[in-house]
């Protein structure tokens, strides 16, 4: 195929300075002649037998092969083209599959939320409640022990202030009660 | 504890001894001589001296029985502890030997501590109910004490029976601040 193509072409290129002659003496010939025309008639049957002989199927094959390629294009292009929109379909079909999944975490992260925001609100009001009965617990033993604290204070002093009248007054009359008191006590002990 | 123990076996030895001879009271306020003698710091730290030898300590302890001019039978009861090495528990056999002599005379000791010197008759009043409730006949000591501000404290084989004002006052005192 390829020799035939090339001497298609050397003879084509070979020919091609005759017809370039034939163009010029025409010009000095201002009347025509039946043997010229006869002459181009028969080259130019030749020039295109030869190139229909040799060129042909060439020309034929290079043209089928280049349908043939623009079909397979053609193909590819619509295989690519179905698969562009298959893709595109499924890339559709996974952005509302993933706007459904963003509104169901979306309602979901509510629902948390709501549900954090109630038992941190528990849990607040029970550290509250907490802290007011031990504010209450702590208030009402400080309060007992500042009583107890002013009891002891005052039993002290009044202790003291009795002894010191007591040692001031005391007689021995006094003295003989109390031993008669704990003699009686001896008494009660010696019955038991 | 084991010396208290020892204590006793001497005490009870000796206790034997003087019921036969009859001297329970005698040898008994000889051997409390003795012991408060020995007792006292500088014999004590001299008998228990580790560079005083045993015959020396022995020599020791029958001259300071010698020397209180105590009964035969006391020296010999002396020169037995000394050579058992038992001179430091001689305080502890008369307490001992006052203890269970006062248990076979069915006798009992207390301490009475007035607030001021109490009358004889006081002394005998009290001494009187404290028999009646050991039903054993009590030898007293008394004491002063100006703290106790009026009333009496009696101490009477480790029991207390207080009497006093100062004990009174202490309980209002807790009665108040309760």
């Amino acid at each position: 195929m390829k020799l035939k193509a090339a001497i298609a072409t050397a003879l084509s290129v070979g020919l091609f300075p005759a017809l370039a002659f034939c163009a010029e003496n025409s010009a000095a010939t201002e009347t025509g002649s039946w043997f010229a025309l006869l002459f181009y008639v028969i080259n130019f049957s030749l020039f295109l037998m030869i190139i229909v002989r040799y060129a042909g199927p060439a020309i034929k094959g290079f043209f089928r092969d280049r349908a043939v390629g623009i079909r397979q294009n053609m193909q590819r292009a619509d295989s690519a083209l179905l698969q562009a929109q298959e893709r595109a379909s499924r890339a559709a079909e996974q952005m509302s599959r993933l706007d459904a999944e963003k509104a169901r975490i979306a309602s979901e992260m509510t629902d948390e939320t709501v549900y954090q925001v109630g038992r941190i609100y528990d849990m607040a009001r029970e550290a509250v409640a907490r802290l007011k009965r031990d504010t209450e617990l702590t208030s009402a033993a400080l309060r007992e022990s500042g009583r107890r604290h002013v009891r002891e204070a005052m039993a002290l002093a009044a202790g003291e202030i009795a002894r010191e009248l007591i040692v001031r007054n005391f007689e021995s009359s006094d003295q003989s009660r109390l031993l008669e008191q704990f003699t009686a006590k001896l008494n009660q002990e010696a019955g038991r | 504890m084991r010396s208290s123990k020892v204590a006793k076996r001497y005490a009870r030895a000796l206790l034997g001894l003087a019921s036969d001879h009859d001297q329970l009271e005698a040898w008994g306020v000889e051997l409390e001589r003795l012991a408060r003698i020995v007792d006292a710091p500088e014999i004590a730290m001299h008998l228990e001296s580790a560079e005083l030898s045993q015959v020396a300590r022995l020599e020791t302890l029958s001259k300071i029985a010698e020397k209180l001019d105590l009964s035969f039978p006391l020296r010999s009861f002396a020169v037995v502890v000394a050579r058992h090495g038992r001179a430091a528990d001689l305080t502890a056999m008369a307490e001992a030997y006052r203890k269970m002599l006062d248990d076979l005379m069915g006798r009992a000791r207390a301490t009475l501590t007035f607030s001021r010197q109490p009358s004889d008759e006081e002394t005998a009043q009290i001494s009187t109910h404290l028999e009646a409730i050991t039903k054993k006949k009590i030898i007293p000591t008394i004491k002063v004490d100006d703290s106790l501000i009026g009333g009496v404290v009696v101490e009477l084989e480790g029991k207390i029976y207080d009497g006093s004002l100062a004990n009174r006052l202490a309980e209002a005192q807790r009665r108040l601040s309760a």
